[in-house]
């Protein structure tokens, strides 16, 4: 149940973008096919190990909340761990009546609360007495949830999974994207279709105010108390402006808000078949495949089709700069607005960003890291989407950590200089080789592990309806040249187009 | 739709189910233990000495080696810990054969291939992905990197310095904190407890450097692991074109001392960080790698904490009382000194309230075991999952390796299957009783004290852990 940090996957490895042409004999065979209902199916069939990876992409994420139901992807990801109305219960109908209470005294809370502010400036002789109802309230909603207990079977799901031999069990939530995963021997399929289509079908959102509790608390270890992720929330907040992309992780105040009912219409709104794909790789017979599908999926309804994001990032006019204060040692994070998956720019946008940030010989790490000293480490990615590109328009972004007694103006002066450069000279012809290679050997290498590939997958048909979309970018990139990577650099990779975020140690502020 | 009605009724009469595409309940569905035949490694030794196993894989056409050598914190004295460190990352770095630095980084990025190393506790190790295509001469990159790396003594200042700038930041973050003080106190007199410091870094020079790589990095304390897309003759032809002529000097090979009396004493090791989280760890030392109780120990811990969802500790801590994202026990079963403790993160003002759960859930198993229900779970858990030990060649082949460096018997994976499977009820009450000690705890905690809700004095012994980077 992570939430994958931008900044911490670092995508050295690229996604399926080789063209076969470039990968000699080596192909990897992909069988795609249909439910009536919209839901599509990718296997890849290798029986090396009796074993399989069951990989389920949905298409949302935190880019389609709203204010009101910010964080609802993520909990919501959460809850979907907890069972269905079969499996984690002894009886569904009691424990939903207890269900149904502990949502009107949430609401009786959630009200008293609103309250308190006016109380406070208008009477505040009250205010003791209403902190005294919520009190009681908050008692009763914990006694609700200790009779629900006597029907719950606690993380029952989970545990059929584990006496089953699961591995790799756990789900993400992203921006544009939410995938639910596991490992399993290979005699276990049908199971991993029972199991996935049950809670797709009749889920049950039960425990859910513990679970609340649960992601608050996983914002406080992964963002509040992470100087690479706090430093993060506000480069795209600043960044971005209109786009949902903006928001790296729900805020600690909007998770206390979210509701049982937010996350039934979060679920119903956007898990639907015609947005979900699923990618089984490994120990597997296509046929068989096929007819567990139809068997257990071909029982979720079609369902209807969700509002699109409509919001796109106005073009930015000037650098903007924003700054976090925080106990670790500096950092900067340098932006620069970038297109969507879709956009001719692209493939030569993806092999500068491969000269300038992959390896020790790129561009980047050359000169920061290994020749002039002003880094310790120095990458870049692209945000939200990594190697295949984004939904909507991202941002590129470098992440650096200066050396001791060099300041984070030293280490932007250094990168600036490395970027003006790519605007003005062309890259080499070793360099636009080396880029080759590495697309033929991420292609070959990403066939290595079953979950590896299933991901890759899943994510390549969620971005672009089509799985073989990695393979078309590759050999859009087959046709880069250099005068058109000088070029995207003259235009992208500009001042008013930048945004800065550095970390300024603690200790250095108080002196200030 | 027929046709996929009649298809799923097809499949049905095969399988022999008599209901009409009834879905079964997922809680009754059983499995027969799923058969397979781990693949055969070879085995074998150059003439220098070096052992090597192999494991051939016809696709993809990639392949992995590791080279693993007899090496490490455990070899080096206090003082100039750090020394591996360098000289791992300086091999891969600083040159080797005819290639200067910058020459060796981009012949390898030409062929898109990797050699990266690493320096660990008793470990130094070299791992190597190429295309098959290009084996020959990424394992002639690797032959320069183990037998001749130049150590170019700029270079090498940059290491060290960027090693002394890596040590400056090892505050930043409230896990890395809590791990390395937990280690630090745990095995306190055990170099288990050494990390590299700014003193120990700058006692480290050129020359010591070069003289551990001669004292180590030889044929005769290394093994390899091969993997993938070549056949056994190409690649013992390989092998002896790069290796053939390394000769191990004749000298004894470099001894580790033996350690006893090390460890602190129980009570709270308090590291001051501003942070809203108190990130704590609690635990003791426990059984080692070889001991004869760890597969009980295992399957008990699986039931406590060690096993996510369905230990106790995450469905108290976590799932029913929602106060932690991360939580659970850990035995971490080192070769010469093991440790339990278990861990958990969770808002400042909760500490106590998480804590005092967590130790009375392992008191509850140390005084009375677990029960059949979760013993049950942990043994289909754990066999069934045994297939995902043979998932990749490179992983298949690298446990072997792992085996033999460790001086397990080859067919160790397959022991320690029967060794789980045997273990009783009765085992895990007796190492729970034996093994676990709740009244006894190092107890490590990174926060802000004053936002606790437990006095720090109410929980032992308080030692103030000095957070000055030195």
């Amino acid at each position: 149940m992570k939430r994958p940090l931008a900044i911490l996957i670092v995508f050295a490895t690229l996604a399926i973008v080789a063209a076969s042409s470039l990968a000699g004999d080596f192909k990897i065979e992909v069988e795609e096919f249909k439910l009536d209902n919209g839901m599509t199916f990718l296997v890849v069939q290798r029986p090396m190990a009796p074993v399989f990876a069951g990989y389920i992409g949905v298409q949302v994420g935190s880019a389609y909340e709203k204010i009101g139901n910010i964080g609802s992807a993520h909990l919501l990801e959460h809850m979907m761990f907890k069972g269905s109305q079969n499996v984690g219960t002894t009886n569904y109908v009691a424990e939903r009546a207890l269900m149904v209470q502990e949502d009107s005294v949430w609401q009786l809370i959630d009200s008293a609360s609103q309250e308190l502010p006016y109380l406070t400036v208008n009477n505040p002789e009250l205010v003791a007495a209403a902190n005294a109802h919520i009190e009681a309230l908050r008692k009763t909603l914990d006694s609700l949830s200790g009779e629900s207990s006597q029907y719950v079977v606690q993380n029952e799901f989970d545990g059929i999974y584990t006496a089953n031999g699961s591995a790799q069990f756990n789900a993400s939530t992203g921006y544009d994207y939410t995938d639910y995963y596991v490992s399993l021997p290979a005699n276990r399929l049908e199971l991993w279709f029972n199991l996935e289509s049950d809670r797709l079908l009749k889920p049950a959102f039960r425990e859910f105010f513990p679970e609340r509790d649960v992601v608050s608390e996983e914002r406080r270890l992964s963002v509040e108390n992470n100087s690479d992720s706090k430093l993060f929330e506000q480069f795209i907040g600043t960044a971005f402006i209109a786009h949902p992309y903006q928001l790296f992780w729900e805020w600690q105040s909007e998770v206390h808000a979210l509701t049982r009912a937010d996350m039934e219409h979060f679920f119903k709104t956007y898990y639907v078949p015609s947005r979900m794909v699923a990618a089984v790789v490994g120990d597997v017979q296509l046929e068989e495949v096929k007819q567990l599908a139809e068997k257990y999926f071909g029982r979720l309804p079609k369902g209807t089709r969700p509002e699109p994001i409509y919001a796109r990032e106005p073009e930015q006019r000037g650098e903007r700069r924003v700054e976090v204060i925080y106990e670790a040692s500096p950092a900067v994070f340098v932006g620069y607005h970038k297109t969507a998956f879709d956009h001719p720019d692209e493939p030569a946008f993806h092999v500068l960003q491969s000269i300038l940030a992959d390896g020790r010989t790129s561009r980047l790490y050359q000169t920061l890291v290994l020749e002039d000293e002003l880094c310790l480490d120095i990458s870049a990615d692209v945000f939200p989407g990594g190697t295949l590109g984004d939904m909507h328009a991202g941002l590129f972004c470098i992440y650096a950590y200066p050396k001791e007694g060099v300041t984070t103006s030293q280490v932007e002066e250094g990168i600036y200089r490395v970027l003006d450069k790519v605007a003005t000279e062309l890259v080499t012809a070793e360099e636009l080789a080396k880029v080759k290679k590495r697309l033929k050997a991420d292609y070959i290498w990403s066939a290595y592990s079953n979950m590896g590939l299933a991901g890759r997958l899943a994510m390549a048909h969620t971005l672009a309806r089509d799985w073989r979309y990695g393979l078309t970018l590759s050999d859009r990139m087959e046709t880069v040249t250099a005068e058109q990577i000088r070029d995207v650099a003259s235009r992208y990779l500009i001042k008013s187009n930048r945004t800065v975020a550095t970390l300024v140690p603690k200790e250095e502020e108080v002196t200030q | 739709m027929r046709t996929a009605i009649n298809l799923v009724l097809a499949l049905s009469l095969v399988l022999g189910t008599s209901a009409f595409a009834e879905i079964p309940d997922p809680r009754e569905m059983t499995f027969a233990e799923q058969q397979f035949t781990p693949p055969a490694t070879e085995r074998f030794v150059l003439d220098n000495g070096m052992v090597v196993h192999f494991l051939p894989a016809t696709e993809p056409p990639v392949i992995t080696v590791e080279v693993l050598f007899h090496a490490g914190t455990l070899y080096e004295p206090k003082k100039t810990v750090g020394v591996f460190e360098l000289m791992a990352t300086a091999m891969r770095t600083a040159g080797a054969g005819e290639r200067g630095p910058t020459q060796m980084d981009s012949d390898l990025e030409a062929l898109a291939a990797s050699i990266s190393s690493s320096a660990g506790d008793e470990q130094v190790s070299f791992s190597m992905r190429s295309l098959a295509e290009d084996f020959g001469q990424c394992l002639g990159l690797l032959r320069d990197i183990l037998l001749e790396p130049a150590f170019d003594s700029a270079v090498l200042a940059r290491e060290t310095s960027n090693k002394r700038d890596w040590i400056l930041r090892q505050n930043d973050n409230p896990g890395s904190v809590t791990r390395r003080v937990y280690y630090q106190t745990v095995y306190a007199d055990h170099p288990y407890a050494n990390y590299a410091t700014l003193e120990s870094i700058d006692r480290i020079d050129r020359d010591l450097v070069l003289e551990r790589h001669r004292r180590f990095i030889r044929p005769d304390n290394c093994i390899l692991a091969v993997a993938g897309a070549i056949s056994l003759e190409d690649l013992q032809t390989h092998l002896d074109q790069a290796f053939g002529e390394w000769q191990a000097d004749g000298s004894p090979l470099p001894k580790m001392q033996e350690w006893t009396g090390f460890g602190s004493e129980p009570g709270v090791y308090y590291a001051e960080k501003d942070i809203n989280q108190a990130n704590f760890r609690f635990g003791h030392l426990c059984l080692d790698h070889k001991h004869p109780d760890r597969h009980a120990f295992e399957v008990m811990n699986f039931a406590l904490g060690g096993s996510g969802f369905t230990s106790r500790l995450t469905k108290q801590v976590r799932t029913t009382a929602g106060l932690a994202y991360s939580v659970g026990s850990w035995h971490y079963n080192r070769a010469h000194a093991g440790t339990f403790f278990g861990y958990c993160q969770t808002r400042a003002d909760q500490f106590g309230k998480a804590l005092n759960m967590m130790l009375d859930i392992v008191a509850e198993v140390h005084g009375k075991g677990i029960t059949q229900e979760e013993l049950d779970l942990a043994h289909s858990s754990l066999t069934a999952s045994y297939v995902f030990n043979y998932t990749t060649p490179a992983r298949i082949v690298n446990a072997k390796a792992q085996l033999e460096f460790s001086g397990f018997p080859e067919d160790q994976l397959e022991r320690d299957l029967e060794g789980l499977k045997a273990v009783t009820l009765e085992d895990c009450r007796r190492v729970a009783r034996e093994h676990l000690d709740p009244d006894k705890v190092i107890i490590v905690v990174t926060g802000k004290r004053d936002m606790f809700d437990s006095q720090l004095e109410d929980l032992g012994k308080v030692t103030v852990v000095d957070m000055e980077i030195k």
